[in-house]
């Protein structure tokens, strides 16, 4: 079966080197390393914000580089660690998302349910300003997630949840994901979560570096 | 009414004992900016005084040469002080500046003089002043602009890599950003429209009605040179972003513009 993605001589600014990876398509990819091992960097060079100095990647037999590169991101969602949340309230996230998408904003029902099922106890009309860290982590998940992709990267998905939480969102997430036929590649530190969830782990380690 | 009184040179030096008052002023409150303002009153005289020597000149041997040299050096000057200031900007994003400044700039007041004047586009007398009214503001409008522009590209790093990774198009990222540059930049022009006349007498109408002008022939004159200077402001900044951010991405659509870093202060 094809692989979902695949690298070939993948190196990144002369400093990462990445190699032939691969990625199977039907399974759940945990990737763990060290940091600055080149984790969220690979994400990247997965979704096409990046480009490698030398080899290349490959999503679905197709040369990255040569694909429409805002038309692979529409596919190819990226959820960086970093949440970025307009100021506003959880409605006016979605519509301010969903219109640099040009897409129809979606119905407050859509979004409750949504926001139920990251564990979030809030009406759309709630204010994000004063949301939590984790809070903000899973909205902003959440967001990336209603545009059902086909495919999720996720970076550091539940970084800023405790333990319980993260297992219980990443349990609902990747559950979801399962229904949409979304295929799922995260980023975790945690060999708990890695244990538990992946398929397929890929350990980045000290050889990435040269 | 009658030209304005001439200004002898013993009672033009009187004027320079209100700036003796303002520096003793500025050394008493301990303002750091007493240097740069004694430089700036000095730089203020020595080039207005050499600039009155050039155009008494050009007025008395009216040659259109003399009047686009003039020209061509006050575009240079703004162009020079506008892209110098963008140290961070791509040399594409400079000439785009640089072009739809001047472009901008000259259509105005080529309109402006030909069709609503009806004088010579290279009359001295017109072309001058009136190049430099509607250029400076220009330039200080693209200033702001850009200034507002690399600010939020820098301070919203997080919401375009967001959007970037949510699949919008660079363009489509950066275009309400061009969108806030473009409106700072005419605030100050639609502010001084708002308090014109009533708050402040202008310094065109003042200047014309201090030389004899009817005051109702003054007000035509500085109702036509705010507008002409929305228009350069507008045109330019818009031309300028418009096409400038086209620079700040490549071809597979990622954000090649990395913003200077601000020295900690």
């Amino acid at each position: 079966m094809e692989p979902l993605f695949h690298t070939e001589s993948l190196r990144f600014g002369g400093f990462l080197q990445y190699g032939d990876l691969s990625f199977p398509a039907g399974k759940i990819t945990f990737i763990t390393g060290e940091s600055g091992s080149g984790k969220s960097t690979l994400l990247k060079l997965l979704n096409g914000t990046a480009s490698p100095s030398e080899g290349k990647a490959f999503y679905r037999g197709q040369d990255i580089s040569s694909l429409d590169a805002v038309a692979l991101r529409r596919e190819v969602l990226l959820v960086s660690q970093e949440p970025f949340l307009f100021d506003g309230t959880v409605r006016e996230n979605f519509d301010a998302f969903y219109g640099y998408r040009e897409t129809p904003p979606l119905r407050d029902d859509q979004i409750k349910k949504l926001l139920q099922s990251f564990l979030l106890d809030f009406d759309p009309d709630a204010q994000t300003r004063t949301f939590s860290g984790g809070e903000r982590q899973r909205l902003y998940t959440a967001i990336f997630l209603s545009f059902w992709p086909k495919v999720l990267l996720l970076d550091e998905p539940t970084s800023a949840l405790d333990n319980v939480t993260g297992m219980a969102v990443l349990t609902a997430l990747l559950d979801s994901c399962r229904e949409a036929g979304t295929e799922v590649i995260t980023v975790s530190h945690s060999r708990q979560l890695a244990g538990q969830f992946s398929q397929n782990t890929l350990h980045l380690g000290k050889e990435a570096f040269h | 009414m009658s030209g304005a009184a001439d200004i002898g040179i013993f009672s033009f030096a009187l004027i320079y004992l209100l700036l003796v008052v303002v520096l003793i002023l500025m050394r008493k409150s301990k303002i750091a900016k007493t240097r740069e303002l004694l430089i700036a009153s000095l730089r203020m005289t020595a080039q207005l005084v050499l600039v009155g020597f050039i155009l008494t000149y050009i007025f008395q041997n009216p040659h259109p040469a003399l009047t686009l040299a003039f020209l061509s050096a006050m575009i240079v000057f703004s162009v020079h002080r506008v892209v110098s200031r963008q140290k961070g900007l791509n040399l594409k994003f400079k000439i785009i500046v640089g072009v739809s400044l001047c472009a901008s700039g000259l259509s105005v007041l080529a309109y402006f003089i030909l069709a609503v004047l009806g004088q010579s586009i290279l009359n001295p007398q017109y072309v001058i002043p009136l190049a430099g009214m509607i250029i400076g503001n220009a330039m200080t409008g693209m200033n702001l602009a850009l200034a507002n522009f690399t600010e939020n590209i820098a301070s919203q790093k997080q919401k375009m890599d967001a959007l970037l990774n949510l699949g919008v198009h660079p363009q489509n990222i950066l275009k309400p950003l061009a969108g806030g540059a473009l409106t700072t930049a005419l605030i100050p022009t639609i502010n001084s429209m708002v308090g014109m006349g009533i708050i402040f007498l202008p310094g065109m109408m003042t200047g014309q009605i201090l030389s004899g002008t009817l005051p109702t022939t003054a007000i035509l004159y500085q109702i036509c040179i705010m507008i002409a200077i929305c228009a350069a402001v507008c045109l330019s900044v818009f031309a300028a972003l418009t096409l400038g951010v086209k620079t700040l991405y490549n071809g597979n659509c990622q954000f090649t513009y990395v913003p200077e870093q601000k020295k900690p202060s």
